[in-house]
């Protein structure tokens, strides 16, 4: 086990055996038996756990979040065998899965490096010979395949003993200013995975791409399309695996936002071309609705069930049964659908088309030489006017497709905020607009949510009167549609209040001050 | 939320420090993180620890919360287990104790800061039956009694058991045994026979045990693997045994 600590490198001419020679010369110390280490770190695909300050480590039958600043334990529990995959949904209940569920939520941990280490702990001892500093000296390695090691920079960690903090500064000072250690400036486990060439950090589904308003549409476009076909591809793995439900949401995420981006902005495109890959990226976002569909009603099942009062919650049963038979179904089409040769010959030219577009001639898509700051600039306008519009003539009258209109182009301004607005404008300015945006987003997204799920049970029907226990789901889908009902309801009533903030007087000046040309 | 262990018994030289710094040595060891609090003013398992016996504004700070007891506590020699120092003025707790409000509840309100942070917290009290018992009694989930098997013994225990009635779980065990003494023998049988809340371990009257004082560490880094060394460990089994059995009728 580690206790909180502060690391430090050996210099990188010396061997630890004279570091300690020179240090034992110095100061009195006390070795206990020395122990072999062998640790599994894992991390969510997108390092959840790591930009929480954390990280989950498997060693000698147990598994152990722990605090990667310092190394103290956060939460345990015990676990024979180095799992090839956790999700907190899977775990035993107590602290480890609470912990878990609150920072990795849906997202699997997957194996992300095994170190094995060497390790000698020595105590400090003062005048009395009672220890006050204790000192971990690792060499280690990481295991990258049964026959290759990667060894790292041996490392000396400090461990404080309560209550000599003086002490504790005194021997730092010795080791680096005498001894010539330096402070370790990434973790142990960072070097690590940087050693096998991967990122610490995991791989980011964020667009996060740098653009200067004056840059040539295209250009600018080009690059927030290749950041997206990226995002894509390191979804796919995953998706196809079903490692968690996360990664066909990221690949989906990025679809849309393709399809917004070669939607909202045409003319940078030639006209051919951009009617074949909006039917390519069009056809990819419907051979993976049904899953993600599948995947939302699984997921929310104990949300939706936990409305319900006894007996009506157990009855529930054979629906997740329904429900869990039906998303395999779906998974295994999905899956066959993106191995095809259509969805492979996709991967390699909708990037290779990405590639040369700025290098086509300019004379069939006239905007692609104009600024993107103001192309940008007059979409989100146009879009956010439309809006207005929709939203204005919308009372309780209006039938729910209106409402469903209105948040199409919701998602439409808000990619078009996300991906141009943020980088290329003020964040105090668009913050606002798009905390606004996502309210009422949020609103119109609760209202088709539970029309679609009312609509969804009710196609279940048959599937699940037939199954044991069959009526008694019935019964409790019909307590469970109410409920959603009233729902909807209460997501109508609350839209007025909430398009009132989105279209104030302030927000549509905002927005015309900001991005009209 | 930690549990609290005292050592106590109304006499003096029966073994309780040894018992409060061996058992919490095994609790650490097992990996749970353990606090010592030498009550004693003599401050033996303050010396075992090579810790000074210093509290920094005495007991009167401490037994007010006027001290931050966070910042009093050390670190010992063994990783996870800490230790609260005994301090000369300890020998005027009672006095201390007194002159407070809430008297017989000081050392548990003292306690209950580290309570998140520790799983176990021995107390190592003095010998004796005063305030500072009564305290104990407050503060503990459980006694454990180290009994001397002495023609007396049974009398000890039973006084106990009324003196604690209603508080906390009483988990008596022999120690200092003498095997080759027919005596120990049979004030043992006739102990477990009329008292079945005994403790099946007995710590053996063993040359480890009186070494800790001069060496100046717990048995089982001594002499691992001797007698003593099993036997501390066997109590430690034992105790965590009484403790699990006993949880679900403490939570009602």
């Amino acid at each position: 086990m580690n206790l909180p600590g502060t690391d430090l490198l050996l210099p990188d001419s010396a061997a630890p055996a004279d570091i300690l020679d020179a240090f034992g010369a110095r100061l009195s110390l006390r070795e206990s038996a020395p122990t072999q280490r062998d640790r599994r770190f894992y991390d969510t695909f997108d390092g959840l756990l790591r930009a929480a300050g954390l990280s989950f480590v498997h060693e000698s039958g147990r598994s152990a979040l722990v605090w990667i600043d310092g190394g103290a334990e956060r939460a345990a529990t015990a676990t024979p065998d180095a799992p090839d995959r956790v999700l907190a949904a899977e775990l035993e209940p107590g602290a480890l899965r609470d912990v878990l569920a609150a920072t990795i939520e849906v997202r699997a941990l997957l194996p992300l490096v095994r170190i094995h280490s060497a390790q000698r702990v020595f105590g400090v001892l003062d005048a009395a010979e009672k220890t006050v500093v204790r000192l971990a000296l690792a060499e280690s390695a990481v295991v990258a395949s049964p026959n290759r090691r990667l060894a790292l920079v041996p490392r000396l960690r400090l461990l404080p003993v309560r209550g000599y903090d003086g002490e504790l500064a005194r021997v730092r000072a010795t080791l680096i200013e005498d001894l010539g250690l330096r402070a370790a400036e990434r973790s142990e486990l960072d070097e690590a995975v940087l050693a096998t060439g991967a990122n610490p950090g995991g791989v980011s589904a964020k667009v996060d791409v740098a653009l200067a308003p004056d840059e040539r549409a295209d250009v600018a476009v080009a690059s927030i399309l290749k950041r997206l076909a990226t995002v894509m591809e390191a979804s796919l793995p995953g998706t196809i695996a079903d490692i968690d439900p996360e990664f066909l949401h990221d690949y989906r995420v990025a679809v849309r936002r393709s399809r917004a981006v070669m939607r909202e902005l045409k003319r940078v495109f030639p006209p051919e071309q951009l009617a074949r890959f909006r039917i390519e990226l069009r056809w990819l976002q419907q051979i993976t609705g049904r899953t993600r569909d599948l995947d939302v009603y699984v997921l929310d099942f104990d949300e939706l069930r936990s409305g319900l009062g006894e007996p009506a919650r157990s009855d529930l049963e054979p629906l997740l049964r329904v429900l869990r038979d039906r998303r395999t179904v779906a998974r295994r089409d999905m899956v066959w659908a993106l191995r095809s040769d259509r969805a492979q010959e996709l991967r390699v030219q909708w990037p290779a088309f990405l590639r040369e577009l700025v290098t086509l001639s300019a004379e069939d898509r006239p905007a692609a030489t104009r600024p993107i700051g103001e192309l940008s600039g007059e979409r989100i306008v146009k879009v956010y006017r439309r809006m207005i519009k929709m939203g204005t003539a919308i009372d309780e009258s209006t039938p729910a497709e209106s409402l469903h209109e209105l948040r199409k182009q919701g998602k439409e301004l808000r990619y078009l905020l996300e991906l141009f607005g943020v980088p290329l404008h003020s964040g105090d300015v668009v913050k606002p607009l798009v905390r606004a945006l996502k309210l009422l987003q949020d609103t119109l997204g609760c209202h088709q949510d539970r029309e679609v799920q009312i609509a969804a049970l009710r196609s279940l029907r048959d599937d699940v009167a037939t199954l044991p226990g069959g009526p008694g789901a019935l019964m409790a889908m019909g307590v469970l549609i109410e409920h959603l009902g009233e729902d909807e309801g209460a997501a109508r009533a609350e839209f007025a209040e909430r398009f009132a903030v989105f279209a104030s007087k302030s927000q549509r000046a905002l927005v015309r001050d900001t991005f009209s040309p | 939320m930690s549990r609290v262990l005292a050592t106590y018994n109304i006499k003096g030289g029966v073994g309780k420090t040894s018992a409060a710094v061996n058992l919490a040595y095994l609790a650490a060891r097992g990996g749970a993180s353990t606090l010592l609090w030498d009550l004693d003013p003599q401050a033996a398992s303050t010396y075992l620890f090579r810790v000074r016996p210093k509290v920094r504004g005495g007991v009167r700070k401490l037994v007010r919360r006027k001290s931050d007891v966070e910042k009093l506590i050390k670190g010992t020699d063994y990783e996870r287990l800490d230790l609260l120092p005994a301090d000369f003025s300890y020998r005027h707790m009672d006095l201390a104790l007194d002159a407070a409000k809430h008297s017989t509840d000081r050392l548990a309100r003292v306690l209950e800061p580290l309570r998140g942070e520790y799983d176990y917290i021995f107390l190592d009290c003095p010998p004796s039956i005063s305030l500072v018992s009564e305290n104990v009694f407050e503060a503990a989930d459980a006694l454990l009694v180290p009994i001397i098997p002495a023609t007396l013994s049974s009398r000890t225990f039973e006084q106990l058991e009324e003196l604690v009635r209603g508080g906390p779980q009483v988990l008596a065990f022999f120690s200092m045994v003498e095997v080759r003494k027919s005596l120990h023998r049979e004030v043992m049988a006739k102990l477990r026979a009329t008292h079945v809340t005994m403790l099946g371990a007995a710590i053996p009257s063993a040359d480890e045990v009186e070494r800790m004082g001069v060496e100046r560490a717990v048995v089982a880094e001594i002499a691992p693997g001797s007698r003593a060394a099993m036997a501390y460990e066997a109590l430690w089994w034992d105790v965590r045994r009484r403790l699990a059995a006993a949880q679900p009728s403490s939570a009602s």
